[in-house]
């Protein structure tokens, strides 16, 4: 039985946010940081990683930098920007109703309707 | 702000592409790296830890590919690599790729040569400061029958033009000329142009040496000043600047050169350029007794002027209008008749914008330019049908490639964007050697429209309008026969195509290619079609005017313009030293006849004047106007026009013998019809105040003849021996022309003639052209249509046949199998034949249904420039769709027997 569950599209982008959004982390740093908090519950594609890191430093919702790694590695440390703040804010907001509208939808009993 | 954010990653991106090349790579080490020493950490040997990082990792060049797309680089990248590679895949089949090319060099060629005659001669700008500032005035007769604003003006009228007016704040005028180097013999023309002093100045043109002319060199009595042009200065002087104080002989006048103009100045005129320009009131020096200058029915000269920015063209010509009286009234010719003045008083001026100059050239081939530059479209289309015709067929062949391609997750726009990529390659290919192919063309064109009497002018460098169209229609022609293959050949199915070659073939997709084949093929022929039909039209229309009796026989006439103004003959001594050279010219061996007039018929200038005849109702006013030519005995014999009645004129009819005349047919009818015109008078009028019309009687009729152009239908005319030629103060005569018939070619009597008239004096200045030339340059813009238009016509028929060879072609190697099997099952060849055939025949029937209907409509657009037919020729157009068939056939029959010749065998192995 696989305990890990799959991603669902648009959601690595809200793991992202939030994972950095407790600290600066460099590429591997933030997928630890997932796996540590989902308890290894999310499986990530490591190579995936980078092309969305890409990507939400160009939308302006990261910050970049040059840095070393806890190994003694150089390594590009990523921190939120207020923008990318806000966005978190934002799309944990919307998540949580989505997933509370999930829920109550699929608890319904027959009698209920 | 996603586009701002895009831009703002893009424009690093562009510039330090190796940097962040190099952090990304050095990122995803890193990330590598720290896996690794995680995975050591929990005992795993070094080598191991880094093996399995890796594999975690994932596609390594993948994953940088998509960083790259996220980070921007992407766009510029893959056009990079787009073009690398198509580069790489032409490189690889260089047959088609010279094919492709070549093709669309030649028709981007055609087209941008097309296009660069139009832009120079009708679109570009003067090469002067602000040219849109400049206005043309033009004059107009209101009560004329024709009333149509024209340009000639008096000095006169020039003079209180300049005076009078206020709207302009510099005016100029100015004159096309010819001016003869040579002091005797053979000429030696160059073009010169009479300038007001405020010529250059309002043109804003500076000298290149020396000085120009100024106000000063404006006043009657002017010395002989010359400014060349730069080209001139460089050809004749090479450009020494000891040029300036040199003197030029101009109709055997000395002239002192005072300066060069500018560079890249060659004139208010577009299609000439001038040699040498001289003040306006130095013309008084090449006149005789009147000049230019007091004669004030010499309507010599153009006037223009800048205006003021922020005048618009209707407040010139208010004001204009304001001072026509003035300025009209203050010119009058008072040897006019009175009515006559009375109308003059009530001309008009008015303006014309002058930005592009002035051209005989754009009125002549403005609609010409305009049919051959949709005839090059059309050859263009047709060239980019036979190349998506064969993009296909490659598509077809290339559909492993893409199934592979798209198996590695190639996605179809990338796919599309790679193929197109490669068309734009081809394509630009072909407009770079295309550029090439018109520059070359062009020049041709300009020699073919070149006469000897107009050396046509034209500066076709490329300006940035022709750059610009050439790039264009690349990209057009791209689109064209690029996007259907590229979408098509996309369309893979992936298991189709991988699990073997020919697996494509099933029926309905063979089938719907083959039908936008047909499609394709259809319109093919129908633009051809098209063009076939115009051409016919052309060339019909040519046939006609070179095969039409023109009343004289224009075959080996040498025609001699002999000029005694700058010999030293007193003017009554010209006419016994022309009879003595007309009389040794008849003695030269080879010489079937000569003779002499006032005027050789198909060429400028004409002499009109009205008649009066005593019939009832006779025609009156302008409707009363023959022509005048004024000749010796020989000349209707030396013409070969026939005499149909009465006697010619004679030797016996002299100066003071009673005034005779010989008139043509089409006189006879418009003044005495149904009558015998031989031994009835009539009346020239000569229109000045206390001139008496003069009585004359006509003792012959002649057949009738073209008097200016091959095209007019007949005027009347009247001819009248030269030795009663009216002298005077306005008529003077100084140059004749010498009719030599010869027994062979006319240009080999050139140097015995030019001995001969030398004998009499040496100072006459000669000019050689033959009759033949004269008819066959007053041609040109018919020939200019019909050889442009046959040469692509049949460079269309030839691109639309291979284009049908092509789709026959691969229809039948699609339907190898299907043959084979028919074949097999023993049916006769010929039925293989048959239904090969029958797909020729629809196409051709749907390419020439709707090639005639739009041949039809586009006739109507070129009827004004055919002569002697009717739009819808039925000899053109059916000659067009004859040939088209005949073509057809066989293009269609040589790969329809390959399928009658299909080995059931092989066809059947082969699947």
């Amino acid at each position: 039985v696989n305990e890990q569950a799959q991603l669902l599209p648009g959601t690595l982008d809200l793991l992202i946010l939030k994972a950095v959004s407790l600290g600066p982390l460099h590429g591997y740093g933030v997928l630890l940081r997932i796996q540590q908090i989902s308890q290894g519950a999310l499986l990530i594609e490591q190579g995936a990683l980078y092309p969305a890191l890409f990507r939400l430093v160009r939308q302006g919702l990261l910050k970049a930098a040059w840095g070393t790694s806890e190994n003694n590695r150089r390594a590009k440390f990523y921190e939120l920007s207020p923008a990318g703040r806000r966005r978190l804010r934002e799309e944990a907001a919307g998540w949580n109703r989505l997933v509370t509208a999930m829920g109550s939808v699929l608890a319904a009993e027959p009698e209920e309707v | 702000m996603k586009f701002l954010s895009t831009l703002r990653s893009f424009i690093p991106a562009l510039f330090h592409r190796a940097q962040i090349e190099h952090e990304m790579e050095e990122e995803l080490r890193s990330h590598i790296l720290n896996r690794a020493d995680d995975l050591e950490r929990s005992g795993i040997p070094r080598a191991e830890a880094e093996r399995r990082a890796r594999i975690e990792f994932g596609a390594f060049e993948r994953r940088k590919e998509e960083c790259r797309e996220s980070v921007g680089v992407r766009l510029i990248e893959t056009l990079v690599q787009d073009l690398r590679f198509g580069l790489r895949v032409l490189r690889k089949s260089p047959g088609f790729t010279t094919v492709a090319v070549l093709t669309l060099a030649l028709g981007i060629g055609a087209n941008t040569a097309i296009f660069s005659l139009i832009d120079t001669v009708m679109l570009r700008f003067l090469p002067v400061q602000k040219p849109h500032e400049l206005m043309d005035v033009l004059r107009l007769s209101p009560g004329s029958r024709n009333a149509k604003p024209t340009s000639g003006f008096t000095y006169a009228l020039w003079e209180g033009f300049r005076e009078n007016q206020d709207i302009f704040p510099s005016v100029y005028a100015w004159s096309p000329g010819r001016f003869n180097l040579s002091q005797g013999g053979a000429v030696r023309y160059v073009n010169g142009i009479f300038t007001s002093g405020s010529y250059f100045n309002t043109l804003g043109v500076r000298p290149a040496m020396g000085r120009l002319f100024g106000p000063a060199d404006d006043q009657r009595g002017c010395p002989s000043l010359a400014v060349l042009s730069y080209g001139f200065w460089q050809e004749h002087f090479a450009g020494a600047p000891s040029a300036i104080g040199a003197t030029l002989s101009l109709n055997n006048h000395p002239f002192q050169v005072i300066g060069v103009s500018s560079s890249g100045f060659y004139g208010m005129e577009v299609g000439s350029k001038f040699d040498v320009a001289v003040p306006v009131c130095s013309a008084a020096i090449f006149d005789s007794k009147k000049s230019r200058l007091d004669t004030r029915d010499w309507w010599w000269l153009r006037m223009g002027g800048r205006v003021k920015p922020g005048i618009s063209p209707e407040q010139v010509d208010a004001r204009l209008k304001v001072l026509s009286p003035a300025v009209w009234g203050g010119a009058v010719p008072q040897d006019w008749e009175p009515q006559w003045q009375q109308n003059f008083r009530t001309r008009l001026l008015l303006s014309a914008p002058a930005a592009a100059g002035v051209s005989e050239l754009r009125e002549q081939f403005s609609r010409p330019l305009m049919v051959l530059m949709a005839i090059v479209g059309l050859v263009l289309l047709i060239a980019s049908a036979n190349l998506a015709s064969l993009m296909l067929a490659r598509a077809a062949s290339r559909t492993k490639e893409i199934a592979v391609r798209k198996a590695l997750g190639a996605s179809r726009g990338r796919l599309v964007r790679q193929l197109l990529t490669e068309c734009l390659l081809v394509s630009l290919l072909g407009a770079v050697l295309g550029m090439f192919f018109a520059r070359w063309g062009a020049a041709l064109l300009v020699r073919f429209i070149s006469t000897r009497q107009n050396a046509v002018f034209l500066d076709l460098a490329p300006d940035l309008r022709v750059l610009g169209f050439t790039a264009a229609i690349a990209v057009f022609t791209a689109i064209l026969f690029g996007v259907l293959p590229a979408l098509r050949s996309t369309r893979v199915s992936l298991t189709a195509a991988m699990k073997g070659g020919q697996a494509e073939s099933s029926e309905d997709r063979s089938h719907t290619r083959f039908s936008s084949g047909k499609w394709i093929v259809a319109s093919q022929i129908a633009c051809s079609l098209v063009l076939l039909v115009i051409s016919g039209l052309f060339l019909h229309s040519l046939i006609k005017l070179v095969t039409l009796d023109l009343g004289f026989d224009r075959s080996n006439v040498l025609l001699v313009n002999a000029n005694a103004f700058a010999a030293s003959i007193p003017p009554a001594a010209r006419p016994s030293a022309f009879d003595e050279m007309e009389n040794r010219l008849r003695s030269l061996p080879g010489v079937v006849s000569v003779s002499r007039s006032s005027r050789v018929p198909v060429s400028l200038g004409e002499w009109s004047q009205p008649v009066e005849v005593d019939t009832p109702n006779p025609p009156k006013g302008e409707d009363a106007t023959v022509y005048l030519t004024f000749i010796t005995p020989g000349y209707f014999q030396t013409m070969r026009t026939p005499l149909l009645a009465g006697r010619n004129v004679a030797a016996t009819d002299t100066e003071t013998s009673p005034k005779v005349a010989v008139v043509n047919e089409s006189f006879a009818r418009k003044f005495f019809p149904n009558m015998d015109p031989v031994g009835k008078s009539f009346r020239r009028v000569e229109g000045r105040a206390g001139v008496l019309p003069t009585a004359i009687q006509i003792v012959g009729l002649v057949k009738d003849s073209k008097y200016e152009s091959v095209r007019e239908t007949i005027a009347p005319q009247t001819f009248y021996p030269l030795t009663q030629i009216p002298t005077g103060d306005n008529y003077e005569i100084r140059s004749e022309f010498f009719e030599v018939r010869t027994g062979s070619l006319p240009s080999v009597l050139v140097p015995s003639v030019q001995n001969t008239i030398a004998q009499v004096n040496k100072g006459i200045t000669l000019e050689f052209s033959s009759l033949t030339e004269h008819v066959d340059d007053s041609l040109v813009q018919e020939r200019l249509l019909a050889t442009l238009s046959a040469f692509f016509g049949a460079l269309a028929l030839l691109l639309a046949m291979i284009g049908l060879y092509g789709a026959i072609s691969y229809g039948v190697g699609q339907r190898r199998s299907e043959f084979g099997v028919r074949l097999a099952m023993g049916a006769p060849p010929l039925s293989i034949l048959r239904l090969v055939m029958r797909d020729v025949a629809v196409m051709m029937l749907g390419g020439v249904v709707a090639g005639v209907a739009i041949s039809l409509g586009a006739v109507r657009l070129v009827h004004k420039l055919l002569f002697g037919l009717t739009s819808y020729d039925p000899i053109a157009i059916l000659g067009a769709i004859f040939v088209l068939s005949a073509v057809a056939v066989v293009a269609g029959y040589l790969p329809a027997r390959r399928a009658m010749r299909v080995d059931p065998m092989i066809a059947l192995r082969y699947e």
